[in-house]
């Protein structure tokens, strides 16, 4: 939906969606399933930062855009950047796997001098930055599936929490690769068609690429300074079931969202809305809005922004907690993008049109494969 | 912070005796300069289990089955670990090349997610607690260790399952050939540190451990770690400085080395050495275990061992005498010549 | 191909495709459920028995629900493939 924060949250507001078949992808499923491509090649982003280390991903390039632009916003200093009590906490899942015909070359022996022969795996992506921008402190790369950056914030905030650290830098990255259409492919929970998360008719999810970060700091060291929100409570559980598919009665996202509220400090009635993580697949939709249910009654406002950009994987909870800073800041919510008709099995329908709303606190789900279930609240500051 | 966690339970498969008992004596050696885990039989595995699983996951749980069936629970499940999943990503990847994209069996797909160990250690415990894969190369175990203790100070009385692990996967082993970190001569007969040539032995291995708050009966405590990304040996040395004067207290009476043969690595190992005091001993373990991104859990388990009794095995002394037991073990890694990790790990008051 | 040359071979299959290491042919009944309490297959082997039955068959099955209803059990699979199979 854009390179930027700012533009996302323009097209947020205006109900854009950044999901179409892709150009870029090189794979035959590009001309069958629609995804959240970012329709600039990986060349033009490496140039925009000048990057011309020729091991450098896709992946890689999109999280330093992000980070490039959480630092500026920031307004870090590069003696707060490179400082030893500041951590950088990242998250990916696909990492270099997004070159999927280099890795099968390299890996069966038939590349020499291959430039990626370090860039596979997924913490390539942070020590790239970490060295890149001349960092001193902590370095992490988490990888839970779908609920990858969502612990990664998690991870920065406990750290800041505990004094262990002073900063942390939380985010992740992910971007479309052969092997991830493939693999959701063979699961087939890919829709056809654009995805329509609740709906009765919903076909699947669309996968989609970005990169965000979040800068965090304690509340005393960030008393004279622009501040966006706060991270209230934070909880992960394993739903322990299946490697793929949530139980029925969704008891690792209830737990995660419980415990979310009782780390935050938060009744269920103090949540004013959910960045639900939506990802329009028959058994996520139906099992996360019946663990709603058993946590809140009667759900407050909920949407799917992967009705706007799809499923970026490791990417989705980092992305979805700044799209939930931008609900808070603007007090507004964002309309959840093709719903049509209520599914008898839910009972709910999502949030569908722009609003003001006000809004103190915001929960935002992340469940991934293996029954990770990470739950997210953050508050107006 | 007086300690980071007790450790209470401990379970190793690697290329050593370790998983029945501790026969660390006789040393198993390299075959084609790989270290192979030596695999148990698998009897207490959850029912039609294996077949899901790739190598990580296998040894993982396997390692992991003896602490699960001994305590009645256990509240989180945290796993670091640098390459899991690869193998099967490039199997998958075999698939999709040969079948131009056709249809594929999903099965190596799941199981090339780094965390299906962590999910399926929770399927086979039942646990729905805390569960995390940290990823971070040379550093995946310590940060896993890391989230850990923060989670015993956010949770007191609660008990976590903390583990590292990595296999050898046909496929990884490739690119780290090709990236020129493994030997090009022959180790098998010897020389794993002598030979003066660039790169090392591949490695792998899983190791479990139960860890808590609750220092009465613990085998071990882990007191700090602390991580540092450099190719600087300097800023290697000053952080290692900083992190004895933290501990200036503790009588180190044992530096557990990480050296590997490689001898780009030798000047962050000589610095390690030359900062602590002359009469303490050194003693190496990457000839046991091989290198692979969390062989500091084998480093640790070890530790465990030796400070609980069992006699250092006078192929891994280094330098210096060899004690009966020992109570401040200091083990120093560095991964790749930019991740170093120093743990501190002490004999329980 | 005979209905029970089919029917073994069609269990070796099953056990190699879905690394069912610890089973034999003779392990498995014609008629003993593939999932649930019988042998207790998941979604993912039904998906992995799909491409089974179309690598090995030519068989398509493009929705995994219909799937379900052809992998009840060897029986019903043999029946499919012997009205349906092209290879």
């Amino acid at each position: 939906m854009g390179p930027s924060a700012r533009e996302n949250h323009t097209a947020l507001r205006k109900g854009i969606c950044g999901i179409s078949l892709p150009d870029y992808l090189h794979s035959r499923y590009a001309e069958i399933f629609p995804a959240g491509e970012i329709k600039i090649t990986t060349e033009t982003l490496k140039s925009r930062l000048n990057i011309t280390d020729n091991s450098v991903t896709r992946t890689t390039v999109l999280a330093a855009h992000a980070f490039e632009e959480a630092l500026d916003d920031a307004g870090l200093s590069r003696e707060q950047l490179t400082s030893p009590n500041t951590a950088l906490i990242g998250a990916t899942t696909v990492g270099g796997m997004c070159l999927t015909d280099e890795l099968y070359r390299d890996a069966n022996d038939k590349g020499m001098n291959s430039p990626f022969l370090d860039s596979y795996d997924c913490s390539s992506v942070f020590l790239y930055l970490h060295k890149r921008y001349k960092m001193n402190g902590l370095a992490n790369t988490v990888n839970t599936a779908c609920s990858s950056s969502a612990n990664a914030i998690m991870y920065g905030a406990r750290l800041i929490r505990l004094g262990m650290v002073t900063k942390a830098i939380v985010g992740g990255a992910d971007s479309l690769s052969k092997f991830t259409i493939n693999g959701f492919n063979a699961l087939h929970i890919l829709s056809p068609e654009i995805c329509r998360p609740f709906d009765s008719n919903r076909q699947g999810l669309n996968l989609g690429e970005g990169a965000a970060f979040l800068v965090l700091e304690k509340e005393e060291d960030a008393r004279n300074k622009k501040v966006y929100a706060e991270v209230k409570g934070y909880c992960n559980t394993s739903d322990a079931f299946h490697s793929t598919s949530l139980s029925d009665d969704g008891e690792g996202p209830y737990a995660a969202m419980m415990g979310a509220l009782v780390s935050g400090q938060l009744q269920a009635s103090d949540i004013n809305l959910i960045n639900a993580h939506g990802t329009a697949t028959e058994n996520n939709d139906e099992v996360e809005t019946r663990a709603m249910r058993r946590v809140f009654g009667e759900p407050p406002v909920f949407t799917s922004t992967k009705s706007n950009i799809g499923h970026t994987l490791g990417a989705s909870g980092a992305i979805e907690a700044v799209y939930s800073v931008f609900n808070i800041i603007n007090q507004e919510v964002y309309p959840s993008l093709h719903f049509t008709d209520i599914d008898k099995n839910i009972g709910l329908s999502p949030a569908t049109t722009y609003g003001k709303l006000p809004i103190k606190h915001v929960m935002s789900n992340s469940f991934g494969f293996g029954g990770n279930c990470t739950s997210l609240i953050f508050s107006e500051s | 912070m007086t300690h980071m966690f007790y450790i209470h339970q401990t379970s190793c498969i690697s290329p050593q005796q370790t998983f029945y008992n501790t026969a660390i004596d006789d040393l198993e050696t390299p075959v084609n300069n790989r270290l192979h885990a030596v695999e148990p039989a698998y009897n207490d595995m959850p029912k039609n289990s294996l077949r899901r699983m790739g190598k990580t996951a296998r040894i993982g749980i396997g390692a992991a089955m003896p602490l699960i069936k001994q305590v009645e629970g256990f509240n989180g499940i945290i796993i670091g670990t640098g390459n899991g999943g690869m193998e099967d990503s490039v199997i998958f990847l075999k698939e999709i090349i040969e079948y131009n994209e056709g249809l594929l069996t999903p099965g190596h797909f799941v199981q090339s997610t780094a965390n299906a160990l962590a999910s399926q250690l929770s399927l086979a415990s039942l646990n729905r607690g805390y569960n995390i894969t940290h990823v971070h190369r040379g550093l995946a175990f310590e940060m896993a260790a890391i989230d850990t203790a923060m989670l015993l100070r956010e949770n007191a009385r609660n008990c976590y399952l903390l583990g590292g692990v990595d296999e050898i996967s046909s496929y990884n082993y490739k690119l780290e050939c090709l990236d020129g970190w493994y030997k090009k001569e022959d180790i098998s007969s010897g020389g794993f540190y002598s030979s003066n040539t660039t790169g090392t032995v591949a490695g792998e291995g899983a190791v479990m451990l139960l860890v808590n708050n609750d220092k009465y009966n613990a085998v071990a405590k882990v007191v700090n770690i602390s991580t540092l990304h450099t190719i600087v040996a300097m800023k290697m040395q000053q952080h290692l400085q900083q992190f004895l004067e933290q501990h200036i207290n503790t009588n180190i009476d044992l530096l557990l080395s990480g050296e590997n043969g490689d001898s780009r690595l030798l000047a962050y190992y000589a610095n390690a050495e030359n900062l602590l005091k002359n009469d303490i001993a050194v003693a190496r373990f990457k000839h046991m275990c091989g290198e692979y991104p969390t062989s500091s859990a084998f480093a640790l388990w070890l530790a465990c061992k030796l400070i609980s009794g069992v006699p250092l095995p006078a192929h891994m002394l280094k330098k210096g005498d060899s004690k009966t037991t020992y109570s401040n073990i200091l083990i120093y890694n560095c991964h790749k010549g930019v991740q170093h990790s120093f743990m501190l790990v002490s004999k329980t008051e | 191909m005979e209905k029970t040359e089919l029917k073994l071979l069609l269990k070796k299959q099953i056990i190699e495709f879905l690394n069912l290491t610890s089973l034999k042919p003779e392990d498995i009944k014609d008629d003993e459920p593939l999932f649930g309490d019988g042998l207790g297959l998941d979604s993912i082997d039904s998906l992995e028995l799909i491409v089974l039955l179309q690598r090995e068959y030519g068989i398509v099955i493009r929705d995994p629900k219909e799937g379900r209803k052809i992998l009840v059990d060897v029986n019903t699979m043999v029946d499919y493939i012997e009205q349906n199979g092209t290879k």
